[in-house]
């Protein structure tokens, strides 16, 4: 349990003290891999609250989405079309659904435990 | 016990798998973040550099514009100087003529310098013997005759005068030595020319006056000539003795 979360914490502290820098072009690209990341994983959240969580299927949905992204907004910048609008705004509507959901089973579950204690005293 | 042990296996995997993903977002979002921050951070210093670039033009502009005014009302000082020297000098180069010509004049006066100018030219000579008259002292040029002409001369404005070509001023004196004249310890014979430098126009009407020099000489026996010149040359004065 404890591994993840220390993933984490290496990943912030390498992120903060590595020294490297990329030109500001490339930030659209970095803002909308974040995006991707965010989805995903709530994404995984939902899919484990719903019991249909799969390894495989987040962990290459992870990469693949940030990867989609990045080349989208790529493509979009060479095409001279803001595609990346595109990615933001399909991450956007199912970030916002995936923690609508969430939100619901949560919801669902501290009702149902509490009628069960309520129940039960 | 096997199956448990591959199960745990298969846990600890997943949560490699997790931990991994958890790595590369917290890299990202901190490397975004400080990205961002920064960029944010260098925009606001760059702005502010400029600002205070800006600042310090405008402050040197307006010290440069309080220079200028300075020097333009140094430079007006200085034109007002400038003008009052030339205004001065234009008033001594007038003064400065008018010292010129009292210089010449002087030295007209003075005789040390050989010169020329308008004039007049008197000559006087011996009357033509008379046997009827004794004494030739009657009828014979004397120094005194001579220094009457020059005296009057000198009264009516000459400024130089020459005796038989010698230059005469303040100083000289003219003596006599028997039938000849002595001029500045030179001795001249007659006939006696004397030319000055002056105005005509009131030189010869002085020796005309009646009862003055012409006069005098003409009843002395003394033949006078006159005459009016365009220019008279006087030597410089010789002060061998």
């Amino acid at each position: 349990m404890w591994l993840p979360l220390l993933g984490l914490l290496l990943g912030v502290s390498l992120g903060l003290l590595s020294d490297i820098q990329i030109p500001q072009v490339y930030n659209n690209y970095l803002t909308i891999a974040i995006l991707a990341a965010f989805d995903t994983l709530f994404g995984g959240i939902r899919a484990y609250l719903q019991q249909v969580y799969d390894d495989r299927i987040f962990v290459s949905g992870f990469f693949f989405n940030i990867l989609l992204a990045a080349a989208l907004a790529f493509i979009g910048v060479h095409l001279g079309v803001d595609l990346y609008l595109a990615a933001v705004f399909a991450f956007g509507v199912r970030l916002f659904q995936n923690i609508a959901v969430i939100r619901r089973i949560l919801l669902a579950k501290w009702t149902g435990r509490n009628k069960n204690s309520d129940t039960n005293t | 016990m096997s199956k448990k042990l591959k199960k745990t296996r298969e846990k600890r995997g997943k949560q490699l798998v997790l931990s991994i993903v958890f790595l590369v977002l917290g890299f990202m979002l901190a490397f975004s973040y400080r990205t961002v921050g920064s960029k944010q951070q260098m925009l606001n210093l760059e702005q502010t550099n400029l600002f205070q670039q800006e600042e310090q033009y405008r402050a040197d502009l307006i010290e440069q514009q309080e220079r200028n005014k300075e020097l333009t009302n140094e430079l007006l000082e200085k034109q007002k100087k400038v003008h009052s020297f030339e205004q001065d000098f234009s008033d001594k180069e007038k003064n400065h003529a008018v010292l010129v010509e009292k210089a010449r004049d002087l030295r007209l006066l003075l005789g040390d310098i050989p010169s020329k100018g308008a004039g007049i030219k008197v000559t006087l000579e011996d009357a033509d013997y008379d046997p009827s008259i004794q004494n030739p002292n009657d009828y014979i040029v004397h120094e005194s005759h001579v220094l009457r002409v020059i005296n009057e001369l000198k009264i009516a404005g000459a400024q130089g005068m020459t005796i038989n070509g010698q230059r005469i001023n303040s100083n000289s004196y003219i003596k006599c030595t028997g039938p000849v004249i002595m001029v500045d310890g030179r001795t001249f014979p007659a006939p006696f020319i004397i030319e000055a430098v002056g105005d005509p126009k009131v030189l010869l009407p002085a020796l005309h006056l009646k009862g003055s020099v012409i006069d005098g000489l003409l009843r002395d026996n003394i033949v006078v000539t006159l005459e009016e010149m365009k220019e008279v040359q006087l030597p410089a004065i010789r002060d061998e003795v």
